[in-house]
């Protein structure tokens, strides 16, 4: 035994020693280059069934979503042109901008279907640039979550201090708060429309105080829009927080409240509109939209539409591939 | 030691020792008067007396390669970070984005520069590092001075100029020494020089006699010379230089210089790691055979002739990088277009009846509607940086990489390219050029040494008028088996006597037999001329069997070795004499010992084209002998015999065709008054200080002349292992092959033939200089009219072969053309008037061989494909004269191995033998040429895509520049969500395997072409960028623009928020969509790069960071509670991919690229690994290795199931029994082991 293992070892060093002067690399996958892989060839069988397959799974999908759109009942009515006197029609903006002339507004709009509860209540604003980089910035979080950081207000101007110190909440999002308001009535009962949850809670739970009040809030110059209870905590201030959540296109709803029972078909709905906001001076429209929602949301046909046409196209193009197949194989 | 202090307190009291010193060195100047007058800046240094030579403030002996130090590091290394045209964009952007017009925080672009620069500096402080390292090492070696009156250990860096040292046998020499005395009698010593000139001899260096006695310490003390010498300067074979000694001047020579070793300098200049290492394993530039020597410091560090001669060699950039630029240059230009039209935009939009934006009277200028030129100018600065991510800033750190893993691990350590003979394995010396050796058109090739193996036999002789000699070369084989006939095998005699460098057989000559030929006297010169005329070193013991021979060429120790086997056994030299044991005539089988004198050595070089020796013999004749090119030796025969000189050309021209190498002897009686006047003149050319080199060879030209003929010899020059097959491949490739070489053309033609670059098929277009017409001339002797008549000649060659060239082309089934042209017409050739129909012919040609050309002549060559035709070159050679070539072409490749480290040393990459290249061609430059066309398109690709979705943005946010995304997301997009998976696929991408590409040599040509990174190509890329963006952002907002099922309505932040989600994920399942093969690491990177976005935005939103705006605050988690994210998560991913899909399902099955076609056709064959063979050749295995092996073999089951890692059957009992615990056997593990004992018999039976 021993004189094997003094062999064993001996050659062991001996051969340690060869390797040393050797400059053979030495073997690996890597370094060969012939790691194990799976070499995807995208045959002619395999497109046709990678598009069969995505045509299978996007149509049912695309149906579905449009199903669940169609079926969401959905009432806009465009009254900013219809809630100007006639005798203020060609100068909509000096209506829109005096303080003296009535603003308050009857419309009535009739339920073209049956809708569930909760009824959604939203305004829709066009050509109003809230995405614009000069409003987008014009906010102060810290100012609106702490009462702490009440003159933190650098990216606020021109909105940012009053000469009774700084504007809670700042900035040109908050000082342009959307003021129309709405009340709702059918067959002469009124409709309550109640503001919970009507935003995100995150919003309101972490990024509006619960210690931070209005302050300065509109007080001086030129009036934006809406003031603000300066005894409701910002919170609290359901309005502002969905105003204050910027939305990504020019044309964008806002949610204003809930109505939380059905409306039944051909109900008569009446709507006396504050119409204070001024959409005139920039041509944007002022639209109320009253809507139901299914499991994907409002009324979105596009989802089911875009699945759709994936779908049909990838069935279109499998059928049209298999065809070349048989009649014009490679 | 007191003698050093000394030299510290003179430089305290500087003005004394400085005014002695001064006063001597006037006085000795002045005595010396008769001193031949000296260039104008020259040195004088006094040996042994540092204060002496403290005044002149000589260099010190530290050297330092490093780029930096402590203090430069940071400036330093950042600026040349920003000489980097795209890190100087980004600092632009980096410092506009911290300015308010900026729509993005600095981050934005701060962190991916810093990162960026990070990893660079970080690779540069680590490379520098090792620099330093080595430095320290080598400046901290130790070496022995003289001090005072004995040896001294001081490290390197300590020495001075005038120092005299101590080497020791195997020592390095720590600077450029004066040699004085060596333990060695006689006062020489030997040293090695191969890696300095790549000649394996040992050369022989020796002292002056004056000097020879001051070897111990003691003595040495007593030396007070003083050398007067050039100044520093790069050429490595020159010196000039007096020693002053006693009162004598006595001139100096290259023979009295021991260099400072070359290759530590040369790999530290070059920036090589382990360059100390390096060395002291191989044979540097450093002592031999002698005990130890006494020499004085001449040049110091930085001063050597070697540091100096380290030449900052331009690095090269690759073609396709070039090409980058250009897109680069695009993307710019798209960038300011895009800029443009927003800028343009906003300046319209701008309006105060947009009252909620506050416009009012003092509102900023980038908003001020009074002034919309102010807000053109400004928002097109905010949109240079909104849109900055357009250019890829992690690009080129990533193409780095890739490129340097591709070559250190990929090409340096390919089996496929490790020559066990010689232990040599391939290796990359730049990154750079990896992906242009994909796209080579041109090969320049040198014959000796690359195609042929530079083992020279001597294979034929003719003495006196008779043919000796009855081998066959290969090409005459090959000739007689083209022309049909059929050569058997030789006929060997009995007695074949076959050593390396000797292949000769021919009875007649062989074991004295000469004695009987009709001219025994012409022979015994011949062979006298073979055992004396040399530079040969014998080494070893001197007998016939065991001594070996140094010789600087091949031939030259084949020549020897012919001699010795012939009865002139030269088996000992020393300065003086050459000793040689000789078989006479006149005393039938006894042997003699000659010594011969050797009075005077007429070296070799290129323009002699000779060599000559001067000797005296012990009966006092002087003869000089003088082997040479024939066309030298004939110039300078006695105009006697002409017939002798007609049959000996005859043979000479016989030899070349038959592929050999000759050359020619002769010898030349001297009487002894003759020769003294001519050695007078001769030493004084020998102690010139100016132009001694032509002086010389002034001189010698004096003796060289009325030769009398002797005859010739032929060397064989035996093709590499695989050349043929090679070339083959490599023209079937469409790689057009060039053989440059400086032989005669019949050689050339012969050689070309073997390798099969010409055949009998093809129609030959020869230029040569060989005519009748141009002999005339040259007889006649008016250079002006021979250079006259030269260039008509060519120049109506040129046209005639060109036209017909043009004329096969139109033909559709015209020959194949060759080219063949000598040095002498390729010098006109080459002349402007003529380049451009030179360039014309040699395109339209498959081969050319110029032959006849000088080093020069082929980097023109080799420049002139290069610039005149723009297609992409490779020069390949082994030697010293294949440098200039190798630097002109876009890839230089060495051969290493055998010859010299010269070649290496120029080159971007050295492999062992030339059949290595259709590996490193075809394999590795065509992968690296895919990997890294698709890396930079995909890089366009995937910025160009998150670009543009902002640019749509823009058009919705009133041109203002608002971002769509958030800052971090859009600084983290580039650097970490899209960064390691297109580097995995530079690294792993194979489309077919290394085997399927040299069998189909013809999808090399897609690289030729440029298939894969064209106009059209990066077209379709920025077609399907522009086709994503759009699906990405309009799908995205116009589907997100109605509530979600609690009513709520989302905000700008959260769209963005998808939208990004969306481009990760397509971006990254893109990359999977154009690998050709998919490892596990892809679906890691892949894989890892998604994860990483969605924990980034789990954890970046999750929490209230106290920042200016918290848009980002709980955002991801809105979004995933409600439907519409999984729909469009699902929906937009595809319907972006749906174009590239169709597109390349339709690519692939109508316009099939060649590899899919091969793809296709060896889709079902599992890819053979090469593993078995490469592990059967070389030296048996180690236990390592045998181990790694044995778990490679390991059965891999194919399964869609992926278990438990160590799950697979036969891992753990292999381990088991290596350690061994018993395990019973399964039936597997049987057949695993009877395969593995078939393949590998060596290995021993497990129990």
């Amino acid at each position: 035994m021993s004189f094997k293992g003094g062999t064993s070892s001996e050659g062991s060093t001996d051969s340690a020693a060869t390797k040393k002067s050797s400059k053979k690399p030495k073997y690996s996958k890597f370094t060969q280059q012939e790691l194990p892989a799976c070499k995807p060839i995208l045959t002619p069988g395999w497109v046709i069934t990678t598009f069969i397959a995505v045509g299978i799974v996007f149509i049912p999908i695309g149906l579905a979503s449009l199903f669940a759109s169609e079926h969401v009942v959905e009432i806009v009515h465009r009254y900013d042109e219809d809630c100007v006197p006639s005798d203020y029609s060609d100068n909509a903006l000096a209506y829109i901008q005096s303080t003296e002339t009535n603003k308050t507004c009857k419309r009535s709009i009739t339920v073209p279907k049956q809708m569930k509860s909760p009824v959604y209540i939203y305004y829709e604003l066009d050509n109003f640039y809230q995405n614009h980089r000069r409003y987008v910035k014009s906010r102060s979080d810290k100012q609106l979550r702490s009462k702490a950081s009440e003159s933190d207000t650098k990216d606020c101007d021109p909105e940012a201090v009053s000469k009774n110190g700084p504007i809670v909440p700042c900035g040109l999002i908050a000082w342009s708060l959307f003021n129309d308001t709405y009340r709702f009535s059918v067959n002469n009962s009124i409709l309550e429309v109640s503001k919970k949850e009507i935003a995100w809670k995150s919003d309101q739970q972490y990024k509006f105080g619960s210690d931070v009040y209005p302050k300065n809030f509109q007080s001086e110059g030129l009036i934006g829009g809406a003031k603000l209870n300066e005894s409701i905590p910002l919170s609290e201030q359901v309005d502002l927080i969905v105003w204050m959540r910027t939305a990504a296109l020019p044309t964008f709803r806002k949610l204003y409240g809930k109505i939380e029972v059905d409306l039944e078909a051909n109900d008569e709905i009446s709507v006396v509109i504050q119409n204070n906001y001024n959409t005139y001076s920039f041509d944007g429209k002022k639209k109320l939209v009253l809507s139901t929602t299914s499991w994907i949301g409002g009324k979105n046909d596009f989802l089911g539409v875009a699945y759709l046409t994936v779908g049909g196209l990838c069935l279109f193009l499998a059928i049209s591939f298999m065809l070349i197949y048989v009649f014009k194989p490679r | 030691m007191r003698g050093w202090e000394k030299v510290g307190s003179s430089r305290s009291n500087l003005g004394r020792a400085g005014s002695t010193v001064t006063t001597n060195r006037i006085t000795s100047t002045v005595r010396l008067g008769r001193v031949e007058p000296q260039a104008p800046g020259h040195r004088n240094i006094f040996c042994n007396d540092r204060e002496a030579n403290f005044l002149v403030r000589f260099k010190g002996n530290s050297i330092s390669t490093t780029k930096y130090n402590v203090l430069t590091f940071l400036p330093k290394g950042l600026f040349e970070q920003f000489r980097r045209v795209a890190n100087l964009y980004f600092l632009t952007i980096s410092i506009l984005s911290t300015t308010p017009i900026s729509p993005v925080s600095p981050i934005t672009n701060v962190v991916p520069l810093s990162l960026v620069l990070l990893v660079s500096l970080i690779k540069e402080a680590f490379e520098d590092w090792k620099r330093f390292q080595n430095d320290m090492a080598i400046n901290n070696a130790s070496i022995d001075v003289l001090q005072g009156q004995k040896w001294v250990e001081i490290p390197w860096k300590k020495l001075q100029v005038g120092d005299i040292v101590k080497v020791k046998q195997d020592g390095f020499f720590p600077a450029d020494l004066l040699f004085l005395a060596s333990t060695n009698a006689d006062g020489v010593c030997y040293i090695e020089t191969a890696n300095l000139d790549g000649e394996t001899n040992l050369k022989i260096r020796k002292a002056l006699e004056k000097t020879w006695d001051y070897l111990t310490p003691d003595k040495a003390s007593e030396f007070k010379g003083e050398i007067q010498c050039e100044q520093p300067n790069n050429s490595l074979y020159t010196f000039t230089g007096n020693l002053i000694i006693q009162k004598q001047t006595i001139p100096l020579t290259p023979n009295q210089v021991l260099l400072r070793n070359f290759v530590l300098s040369v790999m530290l200049e070059k920036r090589m790691p382990r360059a100390l290492e390096y060395c002291n394993g191989e044979k540097g530039c450093s002592l031999r055979n002698t005990e130890y020597i006494v020499g004085a410091v001449i040049f110091t560090g930085h001063e050597t002739k070697v540091m100096m001669n380290s030449m900052n060699v331009p690095s090269k950039r690759s073609t396709l990088e070039r090409k980058l630029d250009k897109l680069i240059l695009t993307l710019f230009g798209a960038l300011f277009l895009m800029c443009l039209i927003g800028a343009i935009g906003s300046a319209i939009f701008i309006n105060r009846k947009y009252f909620y934006l506050g416009l009012t009277a003092d509102v900023e200028d980038q908003f001020n509607p009074n002034n919309r030129f102010m807000v053109f100018i400004l928002t097109f600065l905010t949109l240079i940086t909104l849109y900055s991510t357009i250019i890829p800033i992690s690009l080129y750190v990533s193409i780095e990489m890739i490129k340097f893993i591709q070559s250190t691990q990929f090409i340096n350590k390919d089996l496929h390219m490790y020559h066990a003979e010689t232990n040599t394995p391939a290796s990359a010396r730049t990154s750079n050029l990896n992906e242009e050796l994909g796209q080579v058109e041109y090969i320049f090739s040198d014959k000796t040494g690359t195609l042929t193996r530079n083992l020279m036999e001597f294979f034929k002789c003719s003495i006196g008028g008779e043919v000796y000699g009855t081998g066959l070369t290969e090409i005459e084989r090959g000739a007689a088996q083209r022309s049909g006939g059929n050569v058997g095998k030789a006929q060997k005699s009995p007695g074949l006597i076959h050593e390396k460098g000797f292949n000769f057989d021919d009875a007649r000559l062989m074991c004295g037999a000469w004695r009987n030929e009709p001219n025994p006297d012409t022979c015994k010169e011949f062979f006298r001329c073979l055992a004396i005329c040399h530079t040969v070193l014998p080494e070893g013991e001197e007998s016939p069997e065991k001594i070996t021979y140094q010789a600087a060429s091949p031939d030259e120790a084949a020549l020897v070795t012919a001699a010795k086997i012939f009865g002139f056994f030269f088996y000992r030299r020393t300065p003086t004499m050459v000793h040689v044991r000789e078989s006479h005539v006149e005393k039938m089988g006894k042997v003699e010992d000659m010594s011969y004198e050797i009075l005077n050595v007429l070296e070799f070089n290129s323009t002699r084209k000779r060599q000559s020796v001067v000797c005296r013999y012990p009966n006092g004749r002087i003869v000089l002998y003088c082997k040479g090119a024939d066309t030298v030796i004939y110039e300078r025969l006695a105009d006697v015999g002409n017939e002798l000189k007609n049959i000996t050309r005859e043979h000479l021209e016989q030899f070349g065709s038959a592929g050999l190498r000759t050359l020619c002897l002769a010898y030349r009686d001297l009487s002894s008054s003759l020769y003294e006047s001519w050695n007078e003149k001769f030493i004084q050319a020998k102690s010139s200080l100016r132009d001694r080199e032509k002086k010389v060879d002034e001189v010698a030209e004096l003796i060289e002349k009325e030769l009398t003929l002797i005859g010739c010899t032929a060397i064989e020059d035996k093709l590499q292992e695989g050349v043929p097959s090679c070339i083959e491949t490599l023209s079937r490739a469409g790689i057009k092959i060039w053989v440059l070489t400086g032989d005669k053309m019949e050689t050339a033609i012969n050689i070309a033939y073997a390798c099969s670059l010409i055949n009998n098929d093809m129609k030959q277009f020869i230029i040569s200089s060989e005519t009748n017409e141009i002999r005339d001339a040259e007889d006649r002797g008016d250079q002006v009219e021979v250079a006259r008549i030269i260039k008509d000649s060519v120049k109506k060659d040129l046209k005639k072969y060109l036209e017909e060239a043009q004329h096969y082309l139109r033909t559709v089934s015209g020959p194949k053309l060759a080219l063949i042209i000598d040095g002498k017409c390729l010098m006109y050739a080459l002349d402007p008037s003529l380049r451009a129909m030179l360039l014309n012919l040699s395109l339209n040609c498959t081969s050319v061989v110029c032959c006849r050309v000088s080093p020069l002549q082929k980097a023109q060559v080799a420049s002139l494909v290069k610039k005149g035709a723009r297609k992409i070159t490779l020069s390949i050679g082994d030697g010293a004269n294949d440098v200039s070539m190798i630097q002109a072409a876009h890839v230089g490749v060495g051969i290493s191995g055998l010859e010299g480290m010269q070649a290496v040393m120029a080159s971007d990459f050295a492999i062992a033998q030339f059949r290595f290249l259709s590996d490193l061609l075809l394999v590795h430059g065509r992968w690296s040429y895919h990997r890294i066309c698709k890396v930079i398109t995909y890089f366009f690709y995937k910025n160009l895509t998150f670009t543009l979705t902002q640019f749509w943005f823009n058009f919705q946010t009133g041109f203002s520049g608002q971002r769509f995304y958030d800052d971090w997301f859009q600084s983290l997009y580039n650097v970490i969500f899209t960064a390691l998976p297109v580097v995995i696929l530079g690294l792993f991408d194979k489309d077919v395997s290394a085997k399927l590409s040299k069998m189909y040599p013809e999808l090399y040509k897609e690289g030729i072409r440029n298939a894969f990174f064209k106009k059209r190509v990066v077209g379709i890329w920025a077609f399907f960028s522009f086709y994503q963006s759009l699906v990405f952002y309009y799908f995205v907002s116009t589907s997100s623009s109605t509530s979600q099922n609690s009513g709520k309505m989302f905000g700008l932040w959260d769209v963005s928020t998808m939208a990004f989600t969306c481009a990760v994920v397509t971006v990254n399942l893109r990359l999977l969509l154009m690998c050709n093969s998919i490892t596990k690491w892809h679906y890691v990177s892949v894989g890892g790069s998604i994860l990483a976005w969605f924990l980034f935005i789990f954890v970046y939103s999750g929490f209230l960071i106290p920042r200016d705006q918290n848009n980002e605050f709980f955002v991801i988690y809105v979004l995933m509670s409600t439907i519409y994210f999984y729909l469009t998560l699902l929906l937009v991913p595809i319907a972006a991919l749906f174009g590239d899909f169709v597109f390349q399902g339709v690519q692939r099955w109508f316009f099939p690229y060649d590899y899919q076609i091969v793809q296709e056709i060896h889709r079902h064959e599992p890819e053979h690994s090469s593993r078995m063979e490469l592990l059967e050749i070389g030296p048996p295995l180690t236990p390592d290795e045998a181990r790694s092996y044995a778990i490679a073999q390991l059965p891999r089951e194919k399964s869609r199931h992926t278990g438990f890692a160590f799950d697979s059957p036969g891992y753990e009992s292999f381990f088991a029994s290596q350690a061994g615990v018993y395990v019973p056997q399964k039936a597997w593990d049987v057949a695993r082991r009877a395969s593995m004992m078939r393949s590998r018999p060596k290995l021993p039976p497990k129990s």
